[in-house]
């Protein structure tokens, strides 16, 4: 008896003692909390991996990402437009782009605003935690600040491009009272940006000394030339060009084919590009897929893809070369037919991107990596730069080592305003298609005038621009050409001070 | 002894007490025995007291009582579980008398949270069932058991799945996020989810606590009430041995299955669309007669199924231990084919007397069951959760072309159901689909406990207990290549196979001390304790696909394991409490009740970890006193009333922390590096709903008992609620979790039981409830205005001042029938002469649908006005018969299965009335349908008030009928009853569906709160016929 009052009296003071705060603390063990990452050195090489990972999203295509990146860098511009499908309708984000009417609730654009937020935002968890931690290997840290402080200023400098003022977010947000901060002007961003720019160029390693297809010095000193270039600072962009091209890390491949060869991803003409990996692990690329004027056939659709289980395309083609791109390339042209090929629907050829198909097995899951920037593209900033330096005999070089490479004859002798056209000429055929010609039209000052006119030829002939009979564009396409895009409307929803 | 002292010296109190209130009337000495009508045995503990005084006794152990009172004095005589007695002195000195159990038990022993009480004590909101009541009752769960039985609680039965389904909601209960289920307590152990898996047999009552002072002692999980669960255990003194047995069959009635085209009447459908486009008729539908009926593709799922139910009791009880068994098998096939549920169940409750001070008890009750169902519910276009296997089965075999078979002549079963080339969408065969999905759980469930109790002195009790509740489960699901979803390629598909092992324990340790002592008049019970509870979940999921062959199921033979679909997860969670109640009353008459709990939980945040639910509550027998006395009619009044704060901590375990996503990997060049980033906002401050309630509760009795009426008045206000408050995604993050917003809640329930006829040959007795339950948001997150249900609908609306989820759309209007009327009408962009028509609720001129300020308004509202029940029970010399109702009246219903059922662009089959649509401006139809020839998508994904039906309804829950046969007292059968019932038996409503209680989501899964009302097609409710026997030993 006595025993038995003993032993519940241990029981319950047992029990009673347990009672600490240790039985109530139970962090989740599928998963990592806060509370226990960025301690280390791998953790912060994890997380400077997942702040890469929107980059895909960005330039992807699908119900989540609309039309990606070049929904708003190319399809804006003369070199492409839609295919109208009367059939499939659910295309107003698209169609709206292309015809210069957006509305603030587009989900292209509110993807492209919200994803590089994301990226913005594990920045600012790497660059406000990784002083306070000991590494095994300090380049290892400087490594990985240098793609944080490259990574957001290659996201502010998209959004800055697109939108102009945007909150500037600089340290993590940790509630809802600092999740909605005031806009910025450009000039406040743009300081950031060549702030961060500048740390990056300093912390990251050449090309040769980085793993392949992560940020380098090179990346960065890339996009200082361009935001050098966007502001029209033509010194600083040349001296930055000059480091870059005077390297040795880079240089143009045999043919303009090679770059987009499957084989050739992060090749020495790469300097930087969003990496996509054939298979099922999620890591895929389809935007291709996007581009075939459809509605096709499964049958030509497997022409294009070269799949054999290819099924129908029944929705619309999006990012169809216009005729005014056909024609803007010069007799003789290579790269003509590596960008561009066509299909016969039903008696009409209709031109489509051919350059970014690569082989691939599974339909929708091809492995082409994106080209953010590549070698050609600085020898055309350097040729840019010191033409407007007033020096267009210098850029002859560099203009010309990109057209003898298209089978092109060289340009020499001209002056400087013909040359700032042969520039930009080529500039549109050699970076057709990769989100390089709607931004040029901006900087250069073009857009207004060129898609002005382009819209009056679309409208005066709409069958030229791939509508059936007796379609065409709505009344409101054209009317006002904006440089840049509204802020997305969920946004500006949840921030009182849009 | 001891007792036998104290019981002595309570009667000197007593007598000393009434010393000084005894008045100058001539008084005389009154003395007798007390024995219980039935047995003749002496009742002990009876208490006698003189009306209108306070003068009282009890009688001692042999029954016996002795009192001083005037000579003309009326004497009342009551005991725990029998019916009182008042008795006129009229000057005798000798009143013997015995006492009836009280077949409604007056002062009923009622079940509370951590105690009883006799009912007269009750100051809180407190329901009780006992089981016996719901025994013939054929289905598998308590809680379905229930409908129609308790005021103030809805149980619906949301879809007819075999052993799934049931919605318990206590008072309307809401939450934006966190559950709203009440917590089951079986037999004082908090238990994990719900008691579907517990055979009701096992079922000694139920008790349902509603109020804030019946619930606060439990905490944190008590705001959207409790209910409590008494097995059974060892009662009678000889032991008993009983079998109860029912078998029968389930049909789903003719009424209320969809009434959709036939063979016929689809071809000429379809050749009609064809001629109002002006394009050549196809071959298939040139000669609509050809098909005659054609194929039932619904009735083809469903069949009628046999379900059956044995159960065997043991129980005894002997000096010093007392044992209850109960076995149970439980088998029912599913009215859809290829479904069924089956529960094998035993419990072994055992008390020991190790002794005079010290009880043991042990009870453990292992429960097996395997339900086999494929998805049968939701939207056509659902599919099973986190995998690409087809769910809406049943939906979708609606919407399949009737001149289509789902089953060839030979007795072959088709792969599809699609003519190429005409057919829009691929379509498999769905019938065959349903015959060849492997949807299996088998789970396995022990609830265990033990308990030591010592009472070292009169009154003080203290016990200590550990429960444990262990589940494991194994779900199988096999889609083979015939199987494909909606939209998808057509069969041949891939093969798929969900392989998922989850297991749990729950453990609750849990010490207590009671301590009850009466001064005089004053009773006084005093509850402290401690508890801790621990809960630890692991699930395994592997997601395997391309099988070369559908007969070889294993993990080996596939070629495909899905990473992204195949996972770990682990949940736990921990509860630390202290409580404690304080129940004092002045001689029964003036009651009041205090509690608080402390719970300290490892799912609020650290800055949050403790919260405090305080409760008081008063009651006044106001029928005991002076004033009432002429009130003969009325034997019994109390008035109670009652305030407390109680919490709902089902925020989820880990909500509270800032989760790092590992899997946000990347690419460089050929490698895959993993990469982590924080993907949620951690909130250290988060804690739980909290919920004020305040209780106003009247109970009656007139004409001795005969009449019994209850009335509560509740009001709740749920503050803190979690909400996932969307944030500018500027911060990398799209929602922040916080506990905001305040909504309210408040209704009115009344109860009456009648014993209308009671004696010897015939009682007939009435059990009425209805409760009229209310809610509205008094306000959202800062800045939040509005919500919408779940999944990006926009249907239901969620709004400051209004209900939850209010039915949000268009109103329809019918159709343009003409030109001059679509001239004068205003219209959407894409409006033509034969569309859809609405109103222009915003008044500018245009209709338009999916902006801010356009055409939507309140067009429904999903909660009744109130809901009902009545019960009547019969009982004739050796027939007894009962019958169930419960009902709903004013809810309403959205169809949004019409999306399918009545799609223009016939690429589905449609209801039978879309051949009443718009043809030409001749040819209107009923007004309800517009033209198939364009702009046919404003008709169906504009949500409109065509979609919204009445849901009221009535329904005869169940018929019982019972025969039992009259035996020798030698006999060693005690007790043979037969009986017959009806489950399901009628359902009166205007709502077409088969099941006006129906609720689910897309996805064919339980509706959240802001998204009620949904009829995405779901299992039927069968009809079920059942004869069963009842023999006890």
């Amino acid at each position: 008896m006595k025993k038995i009052i003993t032993i519940v009296t241990l029981i319950a003071a047992g029990t009673f003692m347990s009672c600490s705060e240790d039985f109530l603390q139970l962090p989740p063990e599928d998963s990592l909390s806060q509370t226990i990452f960025f301690e280390t050195q791998s953790d912060f090489e994890q997380a400077i991996n997942a702040t890469y990972a929107p980059l895909r999203d960005l330039h992807e295509v699908g119900a989540a990402n609309f039309q990606g990146a070049w929904g708003m860098g190319e399809l804006p511009s003369d070199n492409t437009y839609y295919k109208y499908n009367p059939n499939y309708r659910a295309v107003q984000d698209g169609e709206s782009i292309a015809d210069f009417y957006v509305n603030d609730g587009n989900g292209t654009i509110t993807n492209k605003y919200t994803t590089n937020y994301l990226i913005i935002a594990r920045a600012n968890q790497i660059l406000a935690l990784i002083d306070e931690v000991e590494f095994d290997d300090s380049a290892v840290k400087d490594n990985v600040r240098g793609q944080a402080h490259f990574l957001r200023a290659l996201a502010y400098f998209d959004l800055v491009q697109f939108y102009g003022s945007v909150p500037l977010h600089l340290v993590p947000v940790t509630g809802r009272d600092d999740a909605a901060l005031p806009l910025s002007t450009p000039d406040a961003i743009y300081t950031q940006i060549l702030s961060d720019v500048n740390e990056a160029i300093g912390l990251l390693p050449s090309k040769s000394a980085q793993e392949e297809g992560r940020a380098t010095r090179g990346a960065a000193q890339m996009l200082l030339a361009n935001i050098h270039m966007v502001q029209g600072n033509w010194s600083s962009a040349e001296s930055v060009l000059t480091a870059l091209v005077g390297s040795g890390e880079y240089d143009l491949l045999g043919n303009y084919a090679d770059v987009f060869d499957i084989n050739n991803k992060n090749s020495v003409e790469s300097i930087f590009e969003v990496q996509f990996l054939e298979g099922t692990e999620g890591f895929a690329s389809s935007f291709q897929y996007a581009w075939l004027p459809m509605p096709l056939t499964a049958d030509q659709v497997a022409e294009i893809t070269g799949v054999g289980n290819s099924q129908a395309a029944n929705t619309e083609g999006f990012n169809i070369p216009t005729p005014d791109l056909l024609e803007s390339y010069e007799d003789g042209d290579l790269r003509k037919t590596v960008s561009i090929d066509s299909i016969e629907v039903d008696g009409t050829f209709f031109p489509y991107i051919d350059k970014f198909w690569t082989p691939h097995s599974t339909p929708q899951i091809t492995g082409s990596n994106w080209p953010v920037y590549r070698y050609s593209e600085a020898l055309l900033f350097m040729a840019e730069a010191v033409n407007e330096q007033g020096r267009p005999g210098d850029a002859e070089q560099y203009l010309n080592a990109v057209r003898s490479r298209a089978g092109l004859t060289p340009i020499t002798g001209v002056d400087q305003a013909t040359m700032r056209q042969a520039i930009m000429d080529e500039r549109r055929v050699e970076l057709a298609f990769e989100n390089k010609r709607w931004p040029d039209l901006v900087r250069t000052g073009m857009a207004q005038t060129v898609m002005s006119a382009f819209g009056d030829r679309v409208k005066a002939n709409p069958q030229e621009y791939y509508f059936p009979e007796g379609f065409g564009p709505p009344a409101a396409a054209f009317t006002t050409i904006y440089e840049t895009f509204p802020l997305p409307a969920s946004e500006a929803l949840l921030n009182p001070n849009f | 002894m001891r007792t036998k002292k104290t019981l002595w010296l309570g009667v000197l109190f007593m007598a000393i007490f009434c010393g000084f209130t005894a008045n100058a009337q001539q008084r005389i000495t009154v003395s007798g025995t007390v024995t219980d009508a039935e047995t003749g045995q002496p009742l002990p503990g009876v208490t006698v007291v003189e009306q209108g005084t306070t003068n009282g006794t009890s009688a001692d152990f042999d029954g016996n009582y002795s009192i001083d009172v005037a000579s003309d004095a009326v004497l009342t005589f009551s005991s725990v579980g029998y019916a009182a007695q008042n008795i006129p002195v009229n000057g005798r000195t000798q009143i013997d008398l015995s006492l009836s159990v009280d077949s409604q038990q007056l002062d009923e022993v009622v079940i509370v949270g951590y105690g009883t009480q006799t009912s007269r004590k009750v100051t809180g909101a407190v329901q009780q069932i006992d089981s016996e009541q719901l025994a013939d009752i054929p289905v598998p769960q308590v809680t379905q058991k229930l409908q129609g039985r308790l005021v103030g609680v809805q149980i619906n039965q949301t879809t007819g799945k075999p052993g799934q389904g049931i919605q318990v909601r206590v008072r309307g209960q809401a939450s934006i996020l966190a559950g709203s289920d009440p917590l089951y307590v079986v037999d004082g152990f908090p238990i994990v989810g719900d008691i579907s898996s517990i055979n009701p047999d096992e079922i000694e009552s139920i008790s349902v606590l509603k109020d804030a002072a019946s619930t606060s002692l439990y905490g944190s999980r008590a705001a959207n009430g409790v209910v409590l669960i008494t097995t059974k255990s060892g009662k009678t003194e000889q032991g008993g041995f009983s079998i109860s047995y029912y078998g029968g069959v389930q049909t789903v009635p003719q009424k209320g299955r969809p009434d959709l085209m036939n063979g016929t009447e689809f071809a000429q459908f379809k050749k009609e669309s064809y001629e109002d486009l002006g394009q050549p008729v196809p071959e298939p539908f040139q000669n609509p007669e050809q098909y005659g009926e054609g194929y039932n593709w619904y009735d083809a799922m469903l069949r009628t199924a046999p379900i059956q139910s044995l159960n065997i009791n043991w129980n005894a009880r002997g000096e010093r231990s007392s044992v209850a068994v109960v076995a149970g098998v439980f088998q029912q096939e599913g009215v859809m084919i290829n479904s069924d549920f089956k529960r094998y169940s035993l419990r072994a409750n055992s008390k020991f007397k190790l002794n005079d001070q010290l009880d043991l008890g042990i009870s453990v009750a292992p429960t097996y069951t395997i339900d086999n169902l494929p998805s049968s519910d939701g939207a056509f276009y659902a599919t099973n959760v986190n995998a690409g296997i087809p769910g809406g089965l049943l939906t979708n075999a609606m919407q399949t072309w009737p001149i289509l078979p789902y089953q060839n002549e030979d007795g072959t079963l088709p792969l599809t159901a699609w003519i190429p080339g005409i057919s829009a969408f691929p379509t498999p065969n769905w019938y065959r689909a349903a015959k060849e999905i492997k949807n299996e759980t088998k789970s396995m469930r022990v609830l265990g406990n033990v308990y030591l109790q010592y009472k070292p002195i009169d009154g003080l009790t203290l016990k200590t207990s550990i429960n444990g509740d262990f589940g494991n489960s194994s779900f199988f699901n096999f889609s083979p290549s015939t199987v494909s979803t909606t939209f998808a390629a057509l069969p041949p598909a891939i093969a798929t196979s969900i392989r998922r092992e989850s297991k749990y324990l729950s453990w609750l340790n849990e010490n207590t001390v009671t301590y009850a002592k009466s001064f005089g008049d004053h009773n006084f019970e005093v509850l402290g304790g401690i508890s801790y509870q621990k809960y630890e979940a692991d699930n395994t999921q592997l997601y395997l696909s391309n099988f070369p062959d559908d007969r070889v199921r294993t993990i080996q033979s596939a070629l495909n394991i899905d990473r992204t679909r195949s996972f770990n997860n682990i949940n736990e969670w921990s509860l630390t409490s202290y409580f404690s109640r304080l129940n004092y009353d002045y001689n029964g008459k003036y009651l009041i009740t205090l509690a608080l709990r402390r719970d300290g939980s490892s799912r609020f945040g650290s800055n949050n970890r403790w919260g405090n639910f305080p409760s008081v509550s008063a009651g006044w027998v106001f029928s005991d006193e002076d004033f009432t006395e002429s009130l003969d009619f009325m034997s019994f009044g109390k008035i109670r009333a009652s305030y407390g704060i109680i919490g709902n901590n089902n925020i989820g375990n880990y909500t509270q922390y800032a989760l790092v996503d590992n899997s946000l990997n990347a690419v460089f060049g050929n490698t895959i590096a993993s990469g982590a980033g924080v993907t949620t906002l951690g909130n250290s401050n988060l804690g739980w709903e909290r919920t004020k309630q305040l209780d106003i509760g009247l109970d009656l009795r007139f004409f001795d008992n005969r009449v019994e009426f209850i009335y509560d008045y509740y009001k709740k206000n749920t503050t803190d609620l979690l909400f996932n408050v969307d944030i500018p995604q500027e911060s990398g993050f799209t929602n922040f979790n916080d506990n905001v917003g305040e909504i309210e809640f408040w209704g009115h329930e009344f109860a009456v039981i009648s014993r209308n006829i009671s004696n010897d040959n015939f009682t007939w007795t009435t059990n009425f409830n209805v409760a009229f339950n209310r809610n509205k948001v008094i306000s959202l997150a800062d800045g939040v205005d509005r919500i919408f249900n779940p999944g990006g609908a926009y249907t239901s609306i969620t709004r400051p001042g209004e209900p939850l989820g209010q039915f949000w759309g268009l109103i329809h209007d019918g159709v343009y029938d003409n030109q001059a009327e679509f001239d004068a009408s205003p219209r959407a962009v894409e409006s033509e002469v034969g569309t859809v028509k609405f109103v222009d609720v915003n008044g500018d001129g245009v209709i338009t649908f999916g902006n801010e300020n356009d055409d939507r308004t309140v067009i429904g509202n999903p909660f009744p006005d109130y809901i009902f029940g009545l019960t009547n029970d019969f009982k004739y010399k050796n027939w007894d018969a009962s019958i169930v109702i419960s009902g709903s009246v004013g809810n309403d219903i959205a169809v949004t299965n019409d999306q399918g059922t009545t799609n223009l662009d016939g690429v589905f089959n449609v209801l039978r009335d879309v051949k009443d649509r718009w043809r030409s401006p001749e040819n209107p139809g009923s007004g309800r349908y517009g033209k198939t020839t364009g702009a046919t998508f404003m008709e169906r994904d504009w949500f409109s008030s065509r979609f919204i039906e009445d849901g009221s309804y009535l329904t005869v829950k169940n018929i019982t009928v019972g025969y039992s046969f009259p035996l020798r007292e030698t006999s060693f059968l005690k007790r043979a009853r037969l009986y017959g019932s009806i489950q399901q038996a009628l359902v009166i409503t205007g709502y077409r569906g088969v099941n006006p209680e129906i609720s689910t989501t897309t996805q064919g899964q339980q509706a959240n709160a802001l998204a009620l009302g949904y009829d995405w097609g779901a299992y039927p409710v069968p009809r079920t016929f059942t004869l069963g026997f009842n023999l006890s030993f």
